[in-house]
């Protein structure tokens, strides 16, 4: 219903009729069967203070690894914990991902030409 | 509308039998040849009991040629094996391999093991481009790849950095004792690492991840 309303919109844009056209499109419009791949909200280092704490005791201890095995050991479960954290967020509800869009745009895509 | 489009994305399921192959699907499981595979019903918890009926129902990957199920298998070992391996000579890497075991005389298993975890790094680092300049970033690696350098650190050291003549065996073993003691280059490496990671610990904010 809405589709055809669009396409007067376009045609009306795209004629020489009433003067100049508006639009003067090198390639055609329509759209591409591809999903831009952003949507990145813009992350932060995890695990700093950690690294930041096995670090200091380094440099009081001359890198020696069995003197500082805490830090070290808490910096490891900190970095499993981003990792789980970072695994389960990729699925995010409501939306479909652009990898999703893309797989299925790629099985069922719109045709812009007769083959 | 997503939620009713993304059933089109199941995983996948197979129509053709493939019968071997080097690169398989996720849906084919890994081959289990260790003889304990086999516990009897009573002792499974209920994902273990689970993890079983999958192993009757789906296809799983051929075994490879060197998997065993003998109980002197070690797969570090084997990953060692593979990496020192040249042009497909198994038999001369595995050979290598052994020799040291006889020049170790107390548990050379867990010797090699220790060895090998001595020589790990705890923090990477990584190249980030910033405002066209490229840093070297400390990062938190993951355990495969903290095995992996410490493997490939040992042998390339092994190969490079000793007298000509001697064997690669000898070259080993002594590689091997030496990051037990936590001496030796391989740990220097690791050394040297940590120490340009702490240098660096000012751009560890440039990462995002």
């Amino acid at each position: 219903m809405s589709g055809s309303v669009v396409q007067e919109k376009v045609a009306k844009l795209l004629s020489r009729q009433n003067g100049k056209p508006v639009l003067r499109p090198i390639k055609p419009l329509a759209l591409k069967n591809e999903v831009a791949s952003r949507s990145l909200k813009k992350g932060e280092a995890t695990c700093v203070t950690e690294m930041s704490l096995v670090m200091a005791c380094w440099k009081l201890n001359d890198f020696n690894n069995s003197v500082c095995s805490k830090e070290v050991s808490a910096f490891y479960t900190c970095v499993e914990k981003a990792q789980n954290k970072a695994k389960g967020k990729q699925g995010t509800q409501g939306r479909l991902l652009p990898k999703e869009a893309n797989t299925l745009l790629k099985r069922f895509p719109n045709l812009s030409s007769e083959i | 509308m997503a939620a009713s489009v993304r059933h089109l994305l199941k995983p996948w399921t197979p129509s053709l039998c493939l019968v071997r192959w080097s690169r398989y699907n996720s849906y084919y499981l890994d081959p289990d040849p260790s003889k304990d595979a086999r516990v009897p019903d009573s002792e499974l918890s209920p994902e273990q009991k689970e993890l079983q009926e999958l192993k009757t129902v789906r296809r799983i990957k051929a075994a490879l040629s060197s998997d065993t199920s003998s109980p002197f298998s070690d797969p570090l070992m084997s990953k060692f094996i593979n990496m020192m391996m040249q042009d497909g000579s198994k038999i001369l890497a595995r050979g290598i391999m052994t020799q040291p075991r006889e020049e170790i005389e107390c548990s050379p298993h867990s010797v090699f093991q220790q060895a090998l975890e001595n020589c790990k790094p705890i923090i990477g680092l990584a190249s980030v481009q910033k405002g066209g300049k490229s840093y070297q970033v400390p990062v938190p690696l993951t355990d495969n790849r903290r095995g992996f350098l410490a493997m490939k650190w040992m042998i390339t050291e092994c190969r490079d950095n000793k007298h000509r003549r001697t064997h690669m065996y000898e070259k080993l073993s002594q590689e091997l004792l030496a990051a037990f003691a936590n001496e030796g280059n391989v740990v220097k490496r690791k050394h040297d690492l940590h120490r340009m990671a702490e240098a660096n610990r000012a751009y560890a904010h440039y990462r995002w991840w």
